[in-house]
């Protein structure tokens, strides 16, 4: 069998170990690959850096557990920024997956920053049927949850007594992996007017662009590159730097692949 | 009596939402916010209809021994396991609920989904070829969106990365956009449809 018919006949499972090799050894010994800052990212950016401290932001979870890895280096390099800038984080969440793992990453990021739970952070829970939920926290947010996570009272609670409705929260933040931040920019901006920025997978970042060229979006940080250009602005290294390493092997050997695969293609179409 | 009733509800609360949104006065914005409520309580219940139809078909897979009941078992007992626990132990920190959530449902979903990345690749491999001129199009531009969104693509060319973002911002932003309205479009039509009470499939059969 000749070089072009083996590469041809090339079993899927080369192909799977190739993937996996090219996803771990990236992860085992750093490349260090240089990640450049897109301007959507940096617009999230600003938008936390030019809130007041101690200005209140709402980091609503609306993601299941299967893209964790992607959504949590998001989530923790936002909340990194929102802590250390001392501001007072609502978190909550509209997809049930999103409620324990949503409470977990606060929990962790606010330990690292020595936050207060009730004073410089509320988790508020879970809610079904979303938007009912987004609107009804329009008008009164007490009314939604009259309750946090943890069962404590949101009107006695020190940060959430002062929130009423969106009108004392300036930036909304949807953490995503499907089309909930749709929902957040059809309601939360549309109707009550609020800026709204949002974390989302790779996968669904392309859906987005259009809100975010019209305005409806302040800033959009996309996928494990996004995590990556979030932590060099915030200059905290985290699992998106490790990962872009990974994913840009996975996409090179992806491509490699492709090239052969044609190579074999046009080789066979020349014999016939 | 039986299709008409749903037809009257729905014509009344779709007009009352369509037009609250045009009057502040504090009698609608109390009943709006009623409404918001009642939707969320009447999806609760729509919850507990899907738990009684998982339970009722994996039952039935069960009690018939069908091909593949061993897993419908470890299904039900997913299910019930996870309730009696969250309702025992409670959900939040240092409770057996979350730790079987953080050890096996999100290792266990987190796989499924990086699975797709060796399918995507034995299939690009496969499928992924230059037959035609719009396959050699398709094939130049996810070879440069896939570079571009990568570090390594810079590193390359720094045109990569801006070919990338053109493509994202300039062809695939203007199909989005003629979508997403398409999609505006429709759903206003479906919705007036079904507030008129001309589009009723949503009651089912006669």
């Amino acid at each position: 069998m000749s070089f072009a018919e083996n590469i041809k006949n090339l079993n899927r499972r080369v192909i799977f170990v190739l993937i996996a090799l090219s996803v771990v050894i990236p992860l085992i010994f750093k490349i260090g690959l240089p990640s450049k800052v897109t301007k959507e990212v940096k617009q999230v950016y600003q938008e936390i850096e030019t809130l007041e401290q101690g200005s209140p932001v709402l980091v609503s979870f609306d993601h299941e557990a299967s893209s964790l890895p992607e959504i949590k280096p998001m989530a923790d390099a936002i909340l990194r920024h929102c802590f250390s800038k001392d501001l007072k984080v609502l978190g909550l969440a509209l997809l049930a997956e999103g409620t324990a793992i949503g409470d977990e990453i606060m929990r962790e990021v606010a330990k690292e920053y020595e936050k207060e739970y009730g004073k410089d952070y509320v988790f508020l829970g879970f809610r079904p049927q979303y938007m009912a939920a987004i609107l009804g926290m329009g008008e009164d947010i007490h009314r939604v949850f009259p309750q946090d996570y943890k069962g404590n009272s949101t009107v006695e609670l020190a940060m959430t007594k002062e929130l009423r409705n969106y009108e004392d929260i300036p930036l909304i933040i949807s953490v995503a992996d499907g089309d909930m931040p749709t929902y957040w920019i059809n309601f939360a901006n549309a109707r009550y007017h609020k800026r709204i920025v949002i974390a989302v997978t790779a996968v669904m970042a392309t859906s987005f662009y259009p809100f975010l060229n019209s305005g409806q979006l302040a800033g959009l940080v996309g996928g494990l590159k996004g995590a990556a250009e979030y932590e060099i602005l915030i200059q905290k290294p985290g699992m998106g730097g490790k990962g872009m390493d990974a994913q840009s092997m996975a996409h090179l050997m992806i491509l490699v692949l492709v090239i052969l695969g044609n190579i074999t293609f046009f080789m066979g179409k020349k014999k016939t | 009596m039986r299709r008409a009733l749903p037809i009257i509800i729905c014509f009344g609360f779709g007009f009352f939402m369509l037009i609250q949104f045009f009057v502040p006065h504090p009698s609608f914005v109390s009943s709006y916010e009623s409404v918001l409520d009642w939707m969320q309580i009447i999806y609760v219940f729509t919850l507990l209809v899907g738990v009684a139809n998982y339970v009722k078909i994996n039952t039935k897979k069960i009690s018939q021994t069908q091909s593949g009941w061993g897993y419908n078992l470890v299904a039900l007992a997913g299910l019930f396991v996870m309730v009696v626990l969250g309702f025992w132990k409670g959900t939040r920190e240092n409770t057996p609920f979350l730790w079987l959530f953080n050890n096996l449902q999100i290792p266990m979903q987190s796989t499924m989904f990086s699975l797709l990345a060796f399918f995507v690749a034995s299939a690009a491999y496969r499928g992924f070829r230059a037959r035609t001129k719009e396959a050699t199009i398709l094939l130049i531009t996810a070879a440069l969106v896939m570079l571009g969104r990568v570090p390594i693509g810079n590193m390359i060319h720094s045109a990569i990365p801006d070919s990338a973002n053109w493509i994202l911002n300039v062809p695939s932003m203007a199909a989005r956009r003629g979508i997403l309205i398409g999609i505006g479009l429709g759903t206003i039509s479906t919705s007036l449809r079904i507030i008129l009470g001309i589009e009723r499939t949503y009651l089912g059969k006669e």
